[in-house]
């Protein structure tokens, strides 16, 4: 925890309609700790409301997905139930509060999530061997490839994201071009089974 | 219809149509009315040297619960709530409030006056509630009666009369006289399967006669019960053109007609005067600087001796070592908060899913309904707004707030739109209703408790079928419900079977209260 949070409040604050601000100001409260309500203390990731791990995400990604949620490229889908709960909050944030809020949850230590997910790993392990390519053999990411990384993260998320890739309710965006290459190879994991084989394979790679 | 049905061809007919068998079935929150609870908080001892510390996490009615009957017996209480304001889902709305919708907030600009005023969450206290109306007393609340059925209120439907909005009276007493007429016929056939003795007949007759307001032929014409349509003061009254049963079975209000004011919503209702968190004031009154707000528990560690706290208050992490804690943040948010808990404990936390109910309110600009002979109550529309409330209180003063929409089913319909579609959608369904509607109201309030920071859903959701309970959903409350180490207890509706009343809040504090009385007493005894 930082002075970080008092100078989001402000950026944030600085998105709001001149009017609601007047009646905002001194109240800077109402803007501090929206990401951990959902996110989790620290940004751990909660089940409960099915909001990931925040806590040592790359940098660069969290940017772009805040970005791209902000511009309505990502969470706007009407069956993304999920991203439809974070899209309404990345609207509040302009590029300055953004870069603010990637400098807080950069304060967050890490924690990999805790494993709720058994599959067959050994056939997720064949299936991961493509997606090596751009998420790395230790599933660490790149970011050249702007793949991010996946060991660590919260396993029932990363079924959420490949479900919705594979069905076409993240990545399909026209300007989502990073997404739309991921989504061709969630494409390539036949079925649910696939999915939960592949993530209980990620699950086995220590970060 | 005009055949003779045997009674059970009867009850079957009266369960298809007013979905009576169903709704029995699904146990509707609202129409089951559990036994009230005698006063059940217990007389504690004072703590030994040394063992009063407790905190209390999240400062909804259920923790204010604990604190105020600690407080009472000599325990060291803190309060840690994360918002800026106590009360959690009790929530009033005022001039200058805001409401805190993550992506959505809003400042309330309505007049400021002692009136003006919306329950966003809870709103309506049953006679039977009798905890809460016992904390209300002890804290000086003053009640008044809140008016949950008028008659002169609207049930509009586009499914029938071309929607045209029509009464609660005309439509309650029209089909009071259909099944009356119904009962009258079948009930020659129902003495044959069971013979009455004549005297008992004629009772039963005069008994249906008098339900539905039926002629010396058994048969309903119409009735002075559902108004005049002129007249009836100076000159003789004019009925009003009977409403035939076939043009309005369609609608689902008929059940809902029979219903909305039974049980836990019948008579006699009432609300706090000045709003639902007057409860809280008074809570928090007697608690004075016991309670931290901005306070947001970040960190929970359960050991033989007592319990760690970790929260965040004035951008620091602090901690708070207590011997006990009574926490009733939702569980849906306490799964995102590092803990220790046991994973059966774990297990049944994620099990509960959160609602998604929605309402919204306008400050009219004049109390046009009285106009329209409607004072309190509420107005059903077959659109998703669902309901209109009228305030009970203020009658006669120049505005009021009127409660634009009440879904607590498929919320989310609402809770997905932006502000503007939000608005827009509430004043073309409030329409159908009052013509001027969109002229008359302004400043717009919507609460999408799905979204509402630090709660992020209206109450706990733990059955998942409509068969009711099954054997593994209470098998997980009962773990919820125990203490973990004898030192942390889950507390709030989230822990009873009757979700979404304070009552039952209050009641799964006062469980857990009595839980550690028997302990320690145990211990001492020992
Ligand atoms: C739309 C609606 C209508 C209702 N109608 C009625 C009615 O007519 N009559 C009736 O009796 N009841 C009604 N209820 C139900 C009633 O409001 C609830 O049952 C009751 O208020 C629940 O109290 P609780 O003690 O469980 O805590 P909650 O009200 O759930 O409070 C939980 C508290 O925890 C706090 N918190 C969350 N996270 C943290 C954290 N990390 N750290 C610290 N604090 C945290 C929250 O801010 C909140 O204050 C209604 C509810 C809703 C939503
Ligand atoms: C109302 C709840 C809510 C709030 C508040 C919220 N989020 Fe989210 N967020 C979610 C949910 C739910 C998801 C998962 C979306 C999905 O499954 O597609 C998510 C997803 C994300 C993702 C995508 C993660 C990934 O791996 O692609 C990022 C990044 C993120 N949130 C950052 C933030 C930050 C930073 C904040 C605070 C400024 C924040 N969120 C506030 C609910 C929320
Ligand atoms: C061609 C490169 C590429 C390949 C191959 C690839 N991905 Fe991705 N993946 C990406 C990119 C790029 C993103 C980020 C998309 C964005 O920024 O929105 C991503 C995102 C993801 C996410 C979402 C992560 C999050 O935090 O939201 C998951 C899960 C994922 N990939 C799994 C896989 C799996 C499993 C495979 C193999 C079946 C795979 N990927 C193959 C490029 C790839």
């Amino acid at each position: 925890m930082s002075k970080c949070i008092f100078r989001i409040a402000v950026a944030l604050l600085i998105c709001l309609p001149l009017q609601a601000r007047a009646q905002l100001e001194g109240e800077a409260y109402y803007n501090d700790l929206y990401c951990q309500t959902c996110h989790g203390a620290d940004g751990v990731g909660n089940e409960g409301v099915q909001a990931p791990r925040l806590a040592g995400m790359e940098p660069w990604y969290l940017k772009r997905q805040l970005e791209i949620f902000r511009d309505g490229i990502r969470g706007t889908h009407p069956a993304d139930f999920q991203g439809s709960e974070m899209q309404p909050m990345a609207t509040l944030l302009t590029d300055e509060g953004i870069a603010e809020v990637v400098a807080w949850v950069g304060s967050w230590p890490y924690v990999p999530a805790e494993l709720t997910i058994e599959g067959d790993a050994a056939a997720g392990a064949a299936l991961y061997r493509s997606c090596a390519t751009c998420h790395g053999n230790s599933a660490e990411g790149s970011e050249a490839l702007g793949a991010p990384a996946l060991a660590g993260q919260n396993d029932w998320y990363l079924v959420t994201q490949l479900t919705n890739f594979k069905a076409g309710y993240r990545g399909a965006h026209a300007q989502d071009s990073q997404g739309s290459q991921m989504m061709a190879f969630a494409r390539m994991l036949a079925d649910e089974k696939a999915i939960t084989d592949v993530v209980s394979y990620i699950n086995t790679l220590a970060r | 219809m005009s055949e003779p049905v045997s009674r059970r061809e009867f009850m079957n007919l009266l369960g298809a149509t007013f979905g009576t068998g169903a709704l029995i079935r699904l146990g509707s929150a609202l129409s089951l009315m559990p036994a009230a609870a005698a006063v059940s908080a217990p007389v504690f001892a004072a703590p030994a040297p040394g063992k009063g510390r407790v905190a209390i996490l999240g400062a909804g009615i259920s923790g204010l619960t604990v604190a105020w009957e600690l407080t009472k017996a000599g325990y060291e209480c803190t309060v840690l709530e994360a918002s800026n304001r106590a009360g959690g889902r009790i929530l009033t709305v005022r001039s200058g409030d805001t409401v805190d919708e993550i992506g959505n907030r809003q400042v309330c600009e309505w007049d400021n006056e002692p009136h003006m005023y919306f329950n966003a969450g809870a709103a309506r206290i049953p006679s039977t509630h009798r905890n809460l109306l016992h904390y209300c007393k002890e804290l000086g609340v003053e009640l008044e009666v809140f008016i949950n059925e008028s008659k002169t209120a609207y049930v509009q439907d586009d499914a029938i009369l071309g929607g045209k909005p029509i009464r609660n009276g005309d439509l309650s007493t029209n089909v009071r006289g259909f099944l009356a007429e119904l009962f009258a016929k079948s009930f020659t056939q129902a003495q044959l399967n069971e013979p009455f003795s004549e005297a008992e007949s004629e009772i039963i007759m005069r008994l249906i006669r008098t339900f539905g307001d039926l002629d010396e032929d058994r048969l309903y014409k119409g009735s002075s019960r559902a108004g005049y349509a002129s007249g009836g003061f100076l000159d003789h009254g004019v009925l009003k053109e009977m409403i035939a049963f076939k043009d309005v079975m369609k609608t689902r209000y008929l059940g809902t007609m029979l219903t909305a004011n039974e049980g836990e919503t019948g008579p006699l209702l009432m609300q706090p005067v000045g709003g639902m968190d007057m409860i809280i004031k008074g809570f928090t009154r007697a608690l004075g600087d016991k309670v931290i707000y901005q306070a947001q528990v970040a960190g929970m560690q359960i050991k033989d001796d007592g319990v760690d706290v970790a929260f965040d208050h004035n951008s620091k992490r602090e901690t708070l070592s207590v011997d006990y804690c009574f926490n009733c943040i939702p569980a849906h948010l306490m799964t995102g908060i590092p803990h220790n808990f046991p994973t059966d404990y774990l297990h049944a936390m994620k099990y509960i899913r959160r609602g998604e109910a929605y309402k919204a309110a306008f400050q009219a600009k004049e109390r046009f309904w009285e106009k329209d002979e409607i004072y309190g109550g509420i107005s059903w529309v077959n659109a998703p707004i669902g309901q209109i409330w009228y305030p009970s209180h203020g009658i006669h003063k120049a505005k009021g707030v009127i409660l634009a929409a009440y879904n607590f089913g498929g919320g989310m319909h609402f809770t997905k739109m932006q502000q503007a579609e939000r608005v827009e959608a509430l004043l073309a369904q409030g329409e159908k209703l009052h013509p001027d509607y969109r002229q008359l109201v302004e400043k717009p309030i919507t609460i999408a408790w799905h979204r509402i920071n630090h709660m992020l859903g209206c109450s706990a959701r733990w059955q998942r079928s409509p068969g009711g309970w099954t054997h593994e959903e209470e098998a997980l409350f009962d773990t919820l419900q125990q203490p973990v180490n004898g030192r942390h207890y889950f507390i709030g509706d989230q822990v009873s079977y009757h979700g979404a009343w304070q009552e039952s809040a209050i009641l799964s504090a006062h469980w857990a209260l009595n839980d550690l009385n028997q302990r320690l007493r145990a211990e001492s005894g020992a």
